[in-house]
């Protein structure tokens, strides 16, 4: 336990530790505008794709990445808490996974500041998320021949654990927003007079700003505890196990989600969390850590109201006074981040995986 | 999280480091008896012949873990749960069923979902009385065997974490474990305890006593006459009184007798994964990894070549239940087994271990007739009483651990 937290916060530390500070100078912020080109290795990218839409990935081979992060809803979970390993529930929305390989920091509570493949081995490794042994994941991989192929052709050789965290995350590059009416300069008036708002009367632009529309720091806007985390006992324990693991004092007592809190253990960043980018929406809802709010014009009336309720909420939020017309315009603005849907054979796998493992032939003479 | 695997990778991709990272933790411990290196007691013993069969008396019980009527209730609610292990299928008593010898009547255990074991499920009837348990030895107690149980990636699959969380929120579980080790909360380790506790219990002793048990205690008509002449053989020509003896009907060392692979391996896709697995899971090397076309049993602990193929000398009672027979289950009847021995540990086909050098030479052709052999076969069913059978209990049920107007509380005290 100790290794994995210490180096969590410390890491964190360093990443996020001024962020409130730089953020409270109104000054220039990074601009919005589109996301840079990503270099792509198309075999390694290719290999990743069956990857992550593979259930023998999870230790009882009933759940992929994408159980999760659903394409048809933007890679994120459908329901407002994801679902879990079989077994579990969760605490958690899962993420939207579009774009992700641009960020910097990852999970709603930042605790990943280092790179994708780590990301990618917690998914697999934690217990209410997939569950895997990764030795055993490793050799169901290499019982199937067209990953055999695909690893060599991928030029990672056998299969291993290891090639497995660099492919997955391969393909998460090319989860990448395309052609949204704002990268095409092609929003509606509305949408524009949005935008404006979204920089200016609304303020929008102090957290969620730059190509992704975040700053990737934490903050408190005061999103009401989804009390189904701790009604359904399957997503209880979930959150049990994992604030037990992460070190949190009085794990058992707590009532709600500590967000950033988990990395400092200071009291002020109780109930932060990672400002989320704002492209691709249309597709993600339910929105926020634990999917409380419904939608995007639900989203507008929250920030309006100033946020929600909590002591230690941002001194950057203030009731905004936006008029219903206002109100309109930005979510005209949220509406026009999204583009195409990811859905085609061209980010989803969708060829059948075999049925059952192909014994190797000649077992006896060939070395394994 | 999975401290185990956390470890693991992140250990370099490469294979070789990947090894190197298994090899690291695979302590060396207790050396076997090398046919050099064989200890003065065990010499002295061997000058005086093995010990005599004896009649099986209590069980250990370990001063660290006293049974109270409650901790082996608490055992057996735990022993039957599927909650203790990961995706809350697969508990102990899927393994163990009480109907089919509380093993599991296949060569190979049923696996985790999604994967096969690759050793038989072996019974935990008296496994209470076994400082040294699993096939080969590797665990020194029933509460050591259980944790690596529930934990092992082809049998239980659980972590610490997880499963402690759900017993929390389960509050029969709660109540019992308060109860019984006076925590607020159940504590992983105690988990252990108390199914420990329960097996303690589950043994051929009162109502369950074995014929031969009875007959060593003097009920001379325990046994019939088919069967004394068995065991004449047994202790004689035959020769099995040399690793299956004393109260326990086994020496508790590590022989080679022969048995061959199992012959899924060459045939089945999920039984090759967990194959190899396996070679990764109990620290081999890269070379060993790559050359292991059998189980390789003791070597895995000791890492002496020549205890490539040696198993724990399988004791005997309740076995009238557990078919199949050995490590790996390839013998499916006593009759197979006893000519299995009677080959010289040579199977039908001519197959044997795959380090013959390493066969002991207690094991040789025994020139049994066929009427020798059915004494034989009559003798080792006397070391089988009543069937064991209980009702499985049923599961107590989640509740949650805080109710609306305490949520909502907390919600406005934000
Ligand atoms: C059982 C559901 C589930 C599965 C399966 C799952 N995830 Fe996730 N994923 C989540 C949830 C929930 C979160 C948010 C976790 C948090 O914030 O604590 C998340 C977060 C992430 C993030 C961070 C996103 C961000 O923007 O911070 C990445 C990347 C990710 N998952 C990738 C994967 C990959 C790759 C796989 C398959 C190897 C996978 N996930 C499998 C539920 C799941
Ligand atoms: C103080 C910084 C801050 C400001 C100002 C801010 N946000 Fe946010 N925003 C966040 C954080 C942090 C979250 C995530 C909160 C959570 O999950 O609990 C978030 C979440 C969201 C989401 C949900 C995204 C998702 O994937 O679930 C939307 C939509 C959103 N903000 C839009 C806006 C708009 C529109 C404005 C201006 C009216 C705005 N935000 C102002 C920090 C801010
Ligand atoms: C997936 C199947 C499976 C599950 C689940 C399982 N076991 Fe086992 N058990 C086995 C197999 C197979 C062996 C032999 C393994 C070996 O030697 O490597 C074994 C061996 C044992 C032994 C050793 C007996 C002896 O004579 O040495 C005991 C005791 C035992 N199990 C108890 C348990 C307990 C307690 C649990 C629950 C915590 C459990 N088992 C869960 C399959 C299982
Ligand atoms: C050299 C020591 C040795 C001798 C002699 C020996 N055995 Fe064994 N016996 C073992 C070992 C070791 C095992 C476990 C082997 C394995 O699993 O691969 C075993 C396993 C068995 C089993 C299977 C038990 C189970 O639960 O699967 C039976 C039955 C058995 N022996 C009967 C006999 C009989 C009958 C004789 C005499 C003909 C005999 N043994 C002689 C060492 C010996």
């Amino acid at each position: 336990m100790g290794v994995r937290v210490t180096t969590g916060r410390t890491l964190l530390a360093a990443v996020m530790g001024f962020g409130v500070a730089l953020s409270a100078q109104a000054a220039e912020y990074p601009a919005i505008g589109k996301l840079p080109q990503l270099k792509i290795n198309n075999a390694k990218a290719e290999l990743g794709k069956r990857l992550f839409f593979d259930k023998r990935l999870s230790g009882d081979a009933a759940v992929s990445c994408a159980t999760c992060h659903v394409p048809d809803k933007g890679y994120a979970s459908k329901e407002a808490l994801s679902p879990g390993y079989p077994g579990n529930g969760h605490f958690r929305n899962a993420s939207s996974l579009i774009n992700v390989a641009h960020k910097k920091v990852w999970n709603w509570d930042g605790r990943i500041g280092t790179n994708l493949n780590d990301m990618t081995r917690e998914m697999l490794t934690e217990d209410y998320t997939m569950n895997m042994d990764m030795r055993i994941m490793q050799e169901r991989i290499k019982q199937d021949p067209v990953y055999v192929q695909m690893f060599k052709d991928a030029g990672y050789g056998e299969p291993s654990n290891g090639s497995v965290r660099k492919a997955i995350p391969e393909y998460m590059k090319t989860l990448t927003s395309a052609n949204s009416p704002f990268d095409k300069g092609k929003m509606s008036a509305s949408a524009k007079n949005g935008m404006k708002l979204f920089k200016g009367k609304a303020g929008c632009i102090q957290c969620h700003n730059g190509p992704l529309l975040t700053d990737q720091k934490a903050h408190n806007t005061g999103v009401p505890e989804n009390f189904d985390v701790f009604l359904d006992p399957m997503n209880h324990q979930a959150f049990i196990a994992f604030t037990m693991f992460q070190g949190i004092p009085n794990y058992m007592n707590l009532k709600r989600d500590p967000g950033y809190y988990n990395i400092t253990l200071l009291d002020e960043d109780m109930g932060k969390f990672v400002t989320p980018s704002l492209r691709e929406l249309k597709y993600s809802a339910p929105y926020m850590h634990n999917g409380m709010i419904k939608t995007l014009a639900d989203v507008v009336n929250f920030y309006n109201q100033g946020g929600g309720k909590d002591s230690k909420k941002s001194d950057l939020l203030k009731p905004l006074k936006l008029s219903g017309k206002e109100k309109k315009d930005l979510v005209a603005f949220l509406e026009a981040l999204s583009g195409n849907k990811l859905t085609s054979d061209k980010h989803v796998w969708k060829q059948p995986y075999p049925a059952e493992y192909e014994a190797i032939a000649n077992w006896t003479e060939v070395p394994n | 999280m999975r401290m185990k695997k956390l470890t693991l990778t992140l250990v370099a991709a490469a294979v070789a480091a990947l090894f190197a990272g298994c090899q690291a933790t695979a302590a060396k411990q207790e050396s076997a008896t090398a046919p050099a290196k064989m200890s003065a007691a065990k010499m002295a013993m061997k000058a005086a012949g093995p010990a005599p069969l004896a009649p099986l008396g209590k069980a250990p019980i370990p001063p660290d873990n006293k049974l109270t009527p409650e901790k082996v209730e608490l055992g057996k609610l735990l022993f039957f749960d599927p909650r203790v292990g990961g995706d809350a299928s697969t508990g102990c008593s899927t393994c163990h069923e009480p109907e089919q010898g509380w093993a599991w009547a296949e060569d190979f255990s049923r696996g985790y979902p999604g994967t096969v074991h690759w050793r038989n499920s072996q019974s935990i009837i008296n496994s209470a009385y076994f400082p040294r348990q699993f096939w080969a030895g590797s665990a020194s107690s029933n509460e050591k065997q259980a944790k690596s149980a529930a934990k092992g990636g082809v049998a239980g699959n659980g972590e610490d974490d997880i499963m402690e969380a759900r017993l929390a929120l389960i509050p029969e579980y709660k109540k019992r474990f308060k109860a019984v080790f006076g925590t607020e909360w159940p504590i992983i380790d105690d988990v252990w305890h108390a199914i420990s506790a329960f097996e303690r219990t589950m043994n051929t002793t009162g109502e369950y006593e074995v014929p031969l048990d009875k007959y060593l205690k003097g009920d001379k008509s325990a046994l019939n006459e088919e069967q004394t002449r068995g065991m004449a053989l047994f202790n004689g020509k035959a020769g099995c009184i040399n690793c299956h003896n004393g109260e326990l009907t086994t020496d508790l060392d590590f022989h080679n007798i022969g048995v061959p692979p199992n012959k899924r391996w060459e045939e089945d896709g999920l039984a090759q994964i967990t194959f190899r697995f396996e070679q990764y899971a109990k620290g081999q090397t890269e070379k060993g990894y790559r050359a292991a076309k059998s189980d390789w049993g003791f070597y895995y602990r000791s890492k002496n070549k020549w205890d490539k193929g040696k198993f724990r000398t399988a004791p005997l009672r309740y076995i009238a239940y557990t078919a199949p027979y050995m490590h790996n289950g390839v013998f499916y009847t006593l009759e197979e087994v006893v000519d299995f021995y009677n080959r010289g540990g040579i199977d039908e086909e001519g197959r044997t271990t795959l380090f013959p050098e390493n066969k002991s030479p207690l094991i040789k052709p025994l020139g049994l007739t066929d009427q020798e052999k059915e004494d034989l076969v009559a003798f080792l069913e006397a070391f089988s009483g009543p069937e064991i059978m209980m009702e499985k209990p049923e599961q107590p049920p989640y509740a949650p651990l805080f109710n609306m107007a305490e949520l909502k509380a907390a919600q406005e005290a934000k």
